[in-house]
């Protein structure tokens, strides 16, 4: 009996303690900074770096591999164009910096520059919470209202109010390449069993039954955890680019059925059901698959580009097919740039912190991209070195979706519970315990939860 | 005493009353909050996903808890009978799991339940070719199969605990038992068993709030996945609060999580402490 004495005792401390907190009236989240755009917004920018004196600014951002590479370098170019700057990096995995970013910006020590992931989940939230800055009156100062595609901006754009994404104001920039969805081949293997690379879906449908009949497996899949990318990459061949971004950016005339993700879902269960995965593929993770994938079991392989992590030596093994639309004309894919660069509110320098942006997003990043495998963006006459032979398709595919102007956003930014609804459906689907109208009907019934501010 | 305390009032107190007060609250954890009053606890329990990681969690009480003390019990009736040699090999072995970080184990389960795991490899070897399966990745066995995970760490912890409790149960019980001619049920029943009380109870108060918590298990092998069969409230706690910002329903699902526990302790000690 003793223990539920103190147990009893703990609990009535704690109440005690909640009433107080109570009675002194403060809701959290209101240690937030007051907002800070009005004040600042009407100083004039100062972009010229040399003459801000000795600044350094602290960066977090969650890239690795080439990616990593990739942005040491750009750091150490600008740091020996501005020999007055110093840049801090520190280098975080995707998930522990998505989940702590908020704290982080929040602090009086944190960082200055970060990656973010887009869509409400992280910089919506972010802008909302005034952790970050309106980069409105840079976007002018530099022109970047001309230089990003209107269709990448809107990944980076939320009204004032924060009710609407893709449109308003700029709080995050792009970088000067991109990350598609689209579909890899295996070289080898493909011209073994004497098929062409496929040019249309109906191609890539006619490829995949002629490589389950050769007893190979048409497309190296996981679906345990991450099972999207099949369903996004379809959805983009079946729905117009406007569809799928009205949708994603929250316009309620727009349903998941118009931006044909019941056309994707219908496709997806057909090849499933046709046994064109990996076999077991509802046990098989995410990094699995690439391994598996990477090791020759499968040809085909839908996948964001990058995230195969080919070697030099593995350049060319693998090759990279945007298929058009399903109807035939013109290419939309699935594109953004791999992050969401913002601007802490608390960030001393801000002026120094745009210019470093504006680096990223110049030819010399674009150039540098290329040089490092991954696909540039935002700047044409880039060489794209001969050994990347894989990142040639790729950077052709990003050419056919930028003529169509086909960009359209990651699907799941519509709400910050969306992959998680996708991932379970998916699931439910193959498991048959659901439908594609039945996964179509939860997606749309997120959307609207979130929009109506019931989740 | 003064400095204990207020080391524990901040440490544990104080979050505790925020978490409190945080899930009275829609918040997203950076902008301003608003008042829900109950809408968070009322989510949590008319929500049919969240309402089905309760049931989730009865299945693996059965695989963290009544399993393994069962299996506890009675592997320890079968030792203590007789000394055996090599006894603290024995233990060893079998507490081993107990020391093995979580995510080790997890992630030695998922090579194991793997389409071309062990389990399957085995199953295979001796014909049983339709029984294989993607164990975490099926919607029917995910769940067990996360629990046997769980049924493989706790028995050894449940062994130990009983093999120490028996040794303080006096010899002339069990003399007295013999000498009235109870055969090893009825010594079981009528010494071993009461003998062992206090440890049962602590090892039920561990093994159910253990199983009431199950995360790293989760969140490594599964995610809670497929869909949502092995989604338990620590896991789908973990997610409002770090992957979508929704703190207000973090804290009270968080809340409710500890009330539980709190008084599964309580019903377990009243129960144990009755004479």
């Amino acid at each position: 009996m003793k223990q539920s004495r103190t147990v009893r005792r703990t609990l009535a401390a704690a109440l005690t303690a909640t009433a107080l907190l109570a009675a002194a009236g403060c809701a959290p989240g209101g240690t937030a900074p007051a907002p800070a755009p009005s004040s600042s917004s009407s100083q004039a920018v100062v972009t010229d770096v040399a003459a801000a004196g000795n600044v350094t600014l602290k960066m977090s951002d969650f890239w690795g591999g080439s990616e990593g590479e990739w942005i040491k370098s750009m750091i150490q170019k600008f740091q020996t164009k501005y020999p007055n700057v110093k840049i801090e990096r520190t280098q975080e995995d995707w998930g522990q910096l998505t989940s702590t970013l908020n704290l982080q910006l929040a602090e009086q020590d944190g960082p200055d520059i970060a990656t973010a992931n887009n869509g409400w989940q992280s910089l919506g939230t972010l802008a909302k919470g005034n952790l970050v800055l309106n980069l409105d009156k840079y976007s002018t100062a530099f022109g970047w209202d001309k230089l990003i595609p209107s269709t990448i901006a809107r990944q980076n754009q939320f009204t004032t109010d924060f009710k609407t994404i893709g449109s308003g104001s700029l709080f995050s920039t792009p970088v000067a390449r991109v990350s598609l969805i689209g579909i890899y081949y295996n070289v080898e293997k493909l011209n073994k069993l004497g098929i062409t690379p496929p040019t249309t879906l109906t191609e890539f449908e006619a490829a995949a039954a002629k490589i389950k009949d050769a007893g190979e497996i048409p497309i190296a899949y996981g679906s345990q955890d991450s099972p999207t990318a099949v369903l996004l990459g379809l959805q983009a061949m079946y729905a117009s680019a406007d569809a799928i971004n009205n949708f994603t950016y929250g316009d309620t005339a727009v349903t998941a059925d118009q931006a044909g993700l019941t056309k994707a879902a219908e496709t997806v269960k057909k090849w499933n059901d046709s046994g064109w995965f990996t076999p077991h593929h509802e046990g098989i993770n995410y990094q699995d698959a690439v391994a598996n994938y990477l090791d020759g079991k499968g040809i085909f392989r839908f996948e964001y580009t990058g995230s195969l992590g080919l070697t030099d030596a593995q350049q060319g093994k693998f090759k990279y097919i945007q298929l058009p639309q399903a109807s035939g004309s013109g290419t939309v894919g699935v594109g953004a740039a791999p992050s969401a660069m913002v601007i802490a509110s608390k960030c001393k320098n801000p002026d120094v912190a745009a210019a470093f942006l504006d680096f990223l997003m110049s030819k010399d990043a674009a150039q540098a991209s290329a040089d490092f495998g991954l696909i540039p963006l935002m700047h044409s006459d880039i060489t794209v070195p001969e050994k990347m032979a894989t990142l040639q398709t790729e950077a052709a595919g990003a050419d056919a979706i930028a003529k169509s102007d086909g960009f359209v956003p990651y699907f799941d930014w519509t709400s910050p519970t969306m992959l998680d609804t996708l991932n379970q459906q998916m699931q439910l689907l193959y498991a048959g315990k659901t439908d594609p109208a039945g996964l179509v009907k939860a997606v749309d019934a997120d959307r609207n939860a979130f929009l109506t501010g019931s989740k | 005493m003064a400095l204990p305390l207020a080391f524990y009032a901040i440490v544990v107190l104080v979050p505790l009353a925020q978490s409190f007060q945080y899930s009275f609250y829609a918040w997203d954890g950076v902008s301003a909050a608003t008042w829900v009053g109950l809408g968070n606890y009322i989510t949590f329990f008319t929500d049919p996903v969240l309402q089905s990681t309760l049931g989730h969690v009865l299945v693996l009480i059965l695989f963290f808890s009544v399993l393994p003390i069962l299996l506890g019990l009675l592997s320890t009736a079968l030792i203590t009978r007789r000394k055996l040699a090599g006894m603290a090999v024995f233990r060893f072995i079998y507490f081993l799991p107990q020391v093995l970080t979580s995510v080790v184990v997890a992630l030695v389960f998922k090579r194991i339940y793997g389409p071309e795991g062990a389990l399957n490899s085995m199953l295979r070897a001796v014909g049983l070719d339709a029984l294989t399966r993607s164990w975490l990745g099926d919607f029917t066995w995910a769940l067990p199969a996360l629990g046997m995970i769980g049924t493989w760490v706790t028995f050894g912890f449940c062994m130990v605990l009983f093999i120490a409790g028996i040794s303080n149960i006096p010899t002339e019980l069990y003399e007295a038992a013999r000498v009235d001619g109870a055969g090893p049920l009825r010594e079981f029943f009528a010494v071993t068993l009461p003998g062992l009380r206090a440890q049962i109870a602590v090892a039920l108060t561990l093994t159910i709030t253990g199983a009431l918590r199950t995360f790293d298990l989760v969140w490594v092998t599964t995610g809670g996945g497929p869909g949502t069969a092995t989604l338990t409230p620590a896991v789908a706690l973990y997610r409002a609060a770090f992957v979508n910002p929704q703190v207000g329903k973090a804290a009270a699902i968080g809340i409710v999580m500890a009330l539980l526990c709190l008084a599964i302790a309580m019903a377990i000690s009243k129960f144990s402490e009755r004479d």
